[in-house]
């Protein structure tokens, strides 16, 4: 994995300047500044109407913006489109009925400025096999492997892909993201939308997180991680169940608990806690400290998918 | 010019597929020469159709030409444009250095040559079984008249076809598909109609697209106003489909 290295020197494959989109009172970006740089693998993740898919549109001139401004390659993201540097698989990218596959990728081979040759398109897309096939009598998982081939017909410098591995089972995922890597190897800059944040900590070295319109955090999937409280401590505590000393004790303990050094988050159900804190030692240390008395305590990291989640709900609640 | 050049490929492909869709065959190409025999076939050499110096068989031969090449160029480009924006096909295409303008030609293209076979098999079922006699010029000269006077209602297919959606594509490319045919007196003689109809019908572009038909085989220049109301119409569909489709543009 390469680290995250943005010298200015670089034109940024990708540039947005406070770009704004709205749609009527529903503000879908909201500000948003962003570079991407030659090379990188980057996940955009959001909840769902965080703007992930307005700003992919945006990104490739689907959609003006009211104010800001897009740039790929330090040109307008037509420009770059017709000088064959970007290739893209949308959620809303349909495909041409009647046609087979290998007429169509032989399409989008033809339209390419720098085409690849189409046995090798089909190849690097896993389609060897459905080249004959109608493109209307596709799975839903073997159509995305189709808008996968027309976006990478030809020489590319950046991939944009929105939601790429929705309908595919998990080995054809793992196998996609083998060939995106390969891509990512080669020099190529590389942007993609999932729900699956598995994909997104596997995959990528920089991680964006979005949030109504605006970029909530943004760094390596350790780094997400580590901002959104890096560790998950949870134990019993006897106290909590009111037994012994009745509710007064519970309220105690629970006080004690909130004093905690290093929270980022706390949970209690029945007698289980769930901490999460961004420093587990220390955190672990005062708790003994303090004269409570955990049972089966157990601290673990925390999944990128955790993480995403209590940064996002930290951002409703504070919003709220 | 270049977009046409970049779209090659794409209008090579959107033959095959029209090529491959056998309703949309059918309904441009054999039905069109159907009705004829169903209209003219039992008429007799020397019946005139109505309001017309014309025999039945060449004047209707004239009338379900025209009618075959609507078909194929109004209903092929408005529904498949509209369902395609739907799809999202469209927006896929914008993605690669395809120009906007080169899909909206690729379209037109493929669906004149659709149009083309419509034209002459109506001609050769009108000559093999009306024995429809014309000078080789005059053959020659239809057949270009109509293909490129089929332009004109291509460039309204392409305006229905940004106009509307996937749903509604088919009731309002029909209503004006069968509005044109019947008013611009492909299916029966204008003649027939009420005068005041007719007084409307002379201005009806598909009215126009027949009449510069019938005048060739006639051996006559074409009347001033049939071609004035086809190069109208025509500026009107091509405008009304910029518009529409610089508008889907901006939208999504």
């Amino acid at each position: 994995m390469t680290t995250i290295s943005q010298p200015a020197a670089r034109t940024p494959v990708v540039r947005l300047e406070a770009v704004a989109k709205h749609f009527g009172e529903v503000r879908a970006v909201d500000g948003l500044s962003l570079d991407l740089y030659p090379g990188q693998t980057v996940a955009l993740l959001g909840p769902n109407g965080a703007g992930k898919s307005t700003t992919l549109d945006l990104l490739l001139g689907l959609r003006g913006p009211d104010r800001g401004s897009v740039r790929l390659f330090g040109a307008e993201p037509r420009e770059a489109i017709v000088a064959g540097r970007v290739g893209a698989v949308l959620q809303s990218g349909g495909l041409m009925g009647e046609v087979t596959v290998a007429e169509l990728v032989r399409l989008a081979c033809q339209l390419h400025p720098k085409p690849h040759p189409p046995a090798e398109v089909l190849a690097g897309a896993g389609l060897d096999g459905l080249a004959d096939r109608r493109v209307d009598k596709l799975s839903g998982g073997q159509r995305q492997r189709v808008r996968f081939a027309l976006a990478t017909a030809g020489a590319n410098d950046l991939l944009v892909l929105d939601e790429p591995t929705t309908g595919m089972d998990v080995s054809a995922r793992g196998a996609f993201w083998a060939t995106v890597r390969q891509q990512a190897e080669s020099g190529r800059t590389v942007l993609f939308a999932t729900h699956y944040l598995e994909e997104a900590d596997a995959v990528a070295d920089r991680v964006l997180v979005l949030h109504r319109g605006r970029l909530l955090a943004d760094g390596t999937a350790a780094e997400i991680k580590a901002r959104a409280g890096a560790r998950r401590i949870s134990f019993d505590l006897a106290e909590l169940t009111g037994a012994e000393g009745g509710r007064e004790r519970a309220a105690v303990a629970e006080q004690r608990l909130r004093a905690l050094p290093f929270l980022a988050g706390i949970e209690v159900q029945g007698p289980t806690v769930r901490l999460r804190s961004t420093d587990a030692d220390a955190t672990v240390y005062a708790l003994y400290g303090s004269g409570l008395r955990p049972r089966n305590l157990e601290v673990r990291g925390l999944g990128l998918e955790q993480a995403f989640l209590a940064l996002t709900t930290a951002e409703e609640a504070r919003q709220a | 010019m270049n977009s046409l050049l970049a779209a090659r490929g794409l209008i090579r492909l959107e033959v095959v597929r029209a090529l491959r869709n056998r309703k949309f065959l059918f309904f441009s190409v054999l039905y069109p020469a159907g009705l004829f025999l169903l209209i003219a076939g039992g008429a007799d050499a020397g019946t005139k159709a109505a309001g017309s110096r014309l025999d039945l068989a060449p004047f209707m031969m004239v009338s379900m030409a025209s009618f075959g090449a609507l078909t194929a160029v109004l209903l092929g480009n408005s529904e498949r444009i509209a369902k395609e924006r739907e799809s999202g096909w469209v927006r896929q295409l914008r993605l690669t250095p395809l120009p906007g303008r080169g899909y909206v030609l690729a379209k037109s293209a493929s669906a004149t040559v659709v149009s083309l076979p419509a034209v002459l098999v109506v001609f050769l079922v009108a000559a093999v079984t009306k024995d429809v006699r014309l000078a080789a010029w005059q053959w020659l000269a239809l057949t270009a008249a109509l293909w490129a006077g089929s332009l004109c209602f291509a460039a309204l297919g392409v305006a229905i076809g940004y106009l509307a959606t996937g749903d509604t594509v088919r009731p309002v490319s029909m209503l004006v598909y069968f509005g044109l045919s019947a008013l611009g007196g492909l299916w029966m003689p204008t003649a027939t109609f009420p005068g005041w109809i007719q007084r409307i019908a002379d201005w009806v572009p598909t009215h126009a697209y027949a009449g510069l038909g019938r005048s060739l085989v006639l051996g006559h220049a074409p009347e001033p106003r049939d071609l004035a109301v086809l190069i109208a119409s025509f500026a009107l569909f091509t405008a009304g489909a910029g518009v529409l489709y610089r508008k889907d543009t901006l939208k999504a």
